[in-house]
């Protein structure tokens, strides 16, 4: 990896828009890779009668944004609701399922897709949009133990990849704190479910004059920072898996970690 | 078996008398005994008894008649009419006829001195009944009476014990003595100080062994006695060689230098390890060396020492080992120019083979990013570091993959020399494709182009992005390393993202999947038009290249056709690739190796072999390995629903050879292997005049040179009776009649004269 002396920019609402319809027009980092099915696209789970959310969907477009931003990874700004059951979900391997209350129970068709996404190897981010009452994550649990009963929900330590594959993170961060700790569904080596204790969707949500919207709380502007980071350190950890656990960057995270403390 | 025989029989008719031919011969002397016994008691019995002289001689008369009547009842004399044979003895020959065998000193050959032994040999033994045998190896052929054997073996070595053993089940008379012409220099029996090892213990035990040294003086010499390895070749890894060198102790060696060297295709032989063998005190010296193999497969090493001046045979002066090195694991080393899903599949991959040691480096971040960071301490990143991958730890791996990278923007381009190199001497590379890949990431007319299998254009749109399904050529679909995609998806592929713009396929490298609708821009150096590659293989000196112009392989692994496999296409494809890049077997279109040895200026064969029954012409291409020139032979043959074949190779001059196997469309299989001027044979060219006589010995023979055959002794001839006719005097009831009218009148007339 290539470093440079990090330099700061205007971050604004101008430049975000501004991407995205260079983005739409096929000019911007978006189309660097050829067609589009090798890029990252952040697409939200869509199941059963599950209430659309608008405005958490504008995050999936801005969490794309801030990536190409930020980092050498294409992505594509579109936002992508893809059905449980569509067999588009196979199309990558990513997908986010965000909520805010109970679910209803899964269809089999939905089953049958989000199981064999998670077979071929998909990395599906459950994220609450309420981790105050945390009623969607436990009806998501409940209903992931269906699809791979196999698989108990595991806790990551700050460790974990998720937390070093771009920014040097030590805890989730989203539109709330919640727990310092994220939650997964370990597949061999591979945290293959994450549940978010954070509403990470919640904290990249924009509105159309590019503003956020939704207040980070407590840490206003630095919360929202660490949360995009700690977006940005998920896709990573989706296009490149544990890469940053490889040996030949320990003796540099190790020295990084001691000097710098998010 | 037909006996060899050197002599006329000669027969003769013979007469004479037998005597009680059907009782046993003690009866004949226990019958005279008594009937002396009985003489002699008679005589003192007559003499006591006071007779008149008449009646005295009556008695005696009769006693004496009487035991004549008698003992011819018991010998009942015949007449035998019987025709004899004379045969001559039977003495087995055995001539060593090994390769060794045609060392030659002041001019002449053991094998001449052979024949000039053989000659004398069956001068000596006029009218014995030689029977004549080679011997090499682990053959014994019966020869030609009195004809000596064209000094043609192939055979490094022989087994003289092997070839006893051979020697009794093939024998069908039993040998009066067998009389070995050799130089002694045998693998068995092997050299020791007891005897009893040298006596014959199998079915010929007792039988006389004559030797006829042939060996001549002992050369001024300085060879390579062996080569040996003390472990497994494991690419990587330190292996332990053992060259034991010899030195005649009229030639003075002093120290001998020892090298060691690599033979790769293309380019160069490389030095692995030097060494010094010390003949200050022994004439033999073991030198331990150490060598680095960096690639597994068959790896030709040569081993070769600086011989002082006097050398009399310099063809045993190198040795020529084929290694078979094997990974322990395979070191891959995976650059990708971003993350994209494509590489997370194949990293994903990677790193699900635990036979893989995997060192990745990704560009996550380019100078323009904006990481909103005050310090590098808030990133997980590190520096690409390009210098020390590409000039100090290439050689360390086994296979690169050069993934969508931009190799101006990040330096690479630097090292593309380096990195040609890399694949020239063994390397696998395998580049996928990306924007920044090919002409986008500026490869074309760097030093890499020379070892890609395609030629690469400056254009100013270096790939698109319209979806096409490849089309897969002939070459792909007979190619082996795509035989575990096909067994999983069969011809279906799935459509790919996008393709690099690539130039024409070169000469000798083979496109598996073509554009369906692009064409091979016109280049001004080398290539063939046609469609456009997508997937194309090749080799570049001793290593293999891959290229993959697209960034969509990863839709084998996703999407309906991943659901439909589950994900293994992916996995078939890449395993196919990588394996053939490492020239694995099970992915080559043929198996080559050579049948038995390739010695220089003696005709070889190679033995090639294919998985399943194949039609159709099959040509071999030689080339030498460290040459880039023209073939120096080319032999096909056409064959019909075969799974092997066997072709007769032209004489070869001593050196490393690389053979590519070519058959229908599929890609050519490659296979290595060097001839020797000396090979095994003349490794040692010491005749072993000691073993010859502790041989002889044992066995109750006689050693002699070449110069005193006649001292060998003749054996006895043996006898056969081939017709016998037995005519009695007498009927047998006469002989018994006769003894006891006899015995009779004998009793009448002792009675008379008073005896009881």
């Amino acid at each position: 990896m290539t470093i440079v002396k990090p330099f700061q920019r205007n971050w604004s609402r101008r430049r975000f828009f501004g991407g995205l319809a260079l983005s739409l027009l096929g000019l911007s980092k978006s189309v660097q890779a050829m067609g589009q099915s090798g890029t990252f696209s952040a697409r939200r789970l869509a199941t059963g009668k599950q209430p659309a959310s608008v405005e958490r969907d504008s995050g999936l477009a801005r969490w794309s944004w801030e990536l190409m931003r930020r980092t050498s990874a294409p992505a594509r700004m579109t936002a992508n609701i893809i059905s449980a059951a569509s067999p588009e979900l196979l199309d990558e391997p990513f997908v986010l399922w965000s909520g805010s209350g109970d679910i209803e129970p899964l269809l089999p068709t939905e089953r049958r897709g989000i199981e064999a996404f998670i077979r071929l190897g998909g990395i599906l981010i459950v994220d609450d949009a309420h981790p105050e009452s945390g009623n969607f994550s436990r009806a998501a649990r409940r209903e992931l133990r269906r699809v791979v009963p196999e698989s108990p929900v595991t806790t990551l330590e700050s460790t974990h990849v998720i937390f070093k594959s771009f920014y040097l993170l030590k805890r989730p961060y989203g539109r709330v704190v919640g727990s310092e700790r994220v939650e997964a569904i370990v597949r061999g080596s591979t945290a293959q479910v994450l549940f978010l204790p954070c509403d990470l969707l919640g904290a990249l949500a924009s509105k159309p004059d590019g503003s956020f919207r939704f207040e980070t709380e407590p840490s206003g502007k630095r919360q929202r920072e660490l949360s995009i980071r700690f977006a940005v350190n998920i896709a990573m950890y989706v296009l490149c898996s544990d890469y940053k656990d490889d040996q030949v960057h320990a003796p540099w995270l190790m020295r990084r970690r001691a000097r710098w403390q998010p | 078996m037909v006996d060899a025989s050197s002599c006329s029989v000669a027969t003769v008719t013979e007469q004479f008398i037998v005597w009680a031919e059907d009782l046993p011969y003690w009866s004949v002397g226990g019958s005279l005994v008594v009937g002396l016994l009985w003489l002699g008691i008679s005589l003192l019995e007559i003499h006591r008894a006071r007779l008149n002289w008449i009646s005295r001689s009556a008695v005696y008369l009769s006693t004496v008649i009487s035991l004549f009547f008698v003992t011819l009842a018991i010998l009942r004399p015949a007449t035998v009419l019987a025709k004899v044979s004379s045969l001559g003895a039977k003495v087995v020959v055995l001539i060593d006829r090994s390769r060794r065998m045609s060392l030659a000193v002041d001019g002449h050959s053991r094998a001449e001195s052979a024949e000039i032994a053989f000659q004398k040999l069956s001068k000596r033994f006029e009218g014995v009944r030689l029977a004549s045998y080679e011997f090499a190896g682990n053959h014994l052929k019966l020869l030609e009476p009195s004809k000596f054997p064209e000094p043609n073996s192939n055979s490094e070595y022989s087994d003289l014990t092997l070839t006893l053993d051979k020697l009794s089940s093939e024998l069908n008379e039993k040998a009066s003595a067998i009389v070995i012409i050799s130089d002694g220099r045998w693998e068995r029996p092997v050299e020791s100080e007891e005897e009893q090892n040298f006596g014959n213990s199998g079915p010929l035990k007792g039988t006389t062994i004559h030797t006829i040294d042939v060996g001549g003086r002992v050369p001024r010499d300085a060879s390579i006695l062996s080569v040996q390895t003390v472990g497994a070749s494991v690419a990587h890894q330190p292996l332990a060689l053992e060259v034991v060198v010899y030195c005649a102790e009229s030639l003075r060696c002093g120290k001998v230098p020892v090298r060691v060297k690599e033979h790769k295709k293309g380019v160069s032989p490389q030095i692995l390890a030097q060494g010094e063998a010390n003949f200050e005190r022994d004439s033999i010296v073991r030198v331990g060396l150490e060598v680095v193999v960096e690639r597994a497969g068959t790896r030709i090493i040569e081993v070769s020492i600086d011989a002082p001046s006097g050398d009399e045979i310099k063809e045993n002066d190198n040795r020529y080992v084929t290694l078979e090195v094997v990974r322990d694991r395979l070191r891959i080393l995976h650059i990708a120019g971003r993350p994209t899903y494509d590489v997370r599949a194949l990293r994903t991959w990677l790193k699900g083979d635990s036979s893989v040691d995997l060192v990745s480096f990704f560009i996550l971040r380019t100078d323009t990013d904006e990481t909103n960071t005050e310090e590098d301490s808030e990133l997980a990143l590190i520096p690409f570091p390009v210098d020390e991958l590409f000039t100090e730890h290439l050689s360390s791996f086994d296979a690169i993959f050069l993934e969508d990278i931009d190799a101006e923007r990040y330096r690479l381009n630097g090292y593309f020399g380096n990195l040609a190199r890399y694949v020239e001497q063994g390397g696998g590379l395998l580049l996928v494709g990306g924007p920044s890949a090919f002409s986008g990431g500026s490869y074309a007319g760097g030093p890499i182009e020379r070892v890609l299998p395609v030629t690469l254009v400056k254009s100013e749109h270096p790939f698109d992005t319209v979806d096409f399904i490849p089309r897969v050529t002939a070459a792909g679909r007979a190619a082996r390393l795509l035989e575990p995609l096909r067994l999983v998806v069969g011809d279906r592929l799935p459509s790919m993202p996008g393709a690099n713009t690539l130039g024409a396929i070169k000469s000798q490298s083979v496109v598996l999947w073509e554009h369906p609708t692009r064409s091979a821009l016109p280049v001004k150096t080398g290539g063939v038009p046609g469609p456009m590659p997508v997937l194309a293989i090749g080799e570049a000196g001793d290593g293999r290249v891959v290229t993959l112009g697209t960034d969509g392989s990863h839709r084998l692994a996703w999407g309906k056709e991943g659901l439909a496999t589950a994900g293994r296409a992916y996995g078939a494809f890449w395993d196919g690739l990588l394996g053939w890049v490492m020239r694995e077997r099970r992915f080559e279109s043929a198996l080559g190796e050579i049948d038995g040895i390739c010695i220089a200026g003696i005709p070889a064969k190679v033995r090639v072999s294919f998985t399943d029954h194949v039609d159709g012409e099959v040509s071999i291409e030689l080339r030498r390995l460290e040459s880039t020139a023209s073939p120096v032979a080319t032999v096909k043959r056409r064959i019909a629903h075969e799974k092997g074949i066997l072709f007769d190779l032209p004489t070869l001059v001593e050196g490393g050879y690389s053979g590519l196997v070519r058959i229908g469309d599929a890609p050519a299989a490659r296979f290595d292997f060097a001839c020797e001027r000396g090979g095994k044979a003349w490794s040692d060219s010491r005749p072993d005049k000691r073993r010859l006589i502790q041989v002889a010995k044992a066995n109750g023979g006689k050693s002699v040179t070449s110069a005193n055959v006649d001292e060998l002794p003749i054996p006895d001839a043996p006898q056969v009776t081939s017709f016998r006719q037995i005519t009695p005097w007498l009927p047998t009831w006469v002989w018994a009649l006769g003894g006891a009218t006899a015995l009779a009148i004998h009793w009448l007339l002792r009675r008379l004269v008073g005896l009881s």
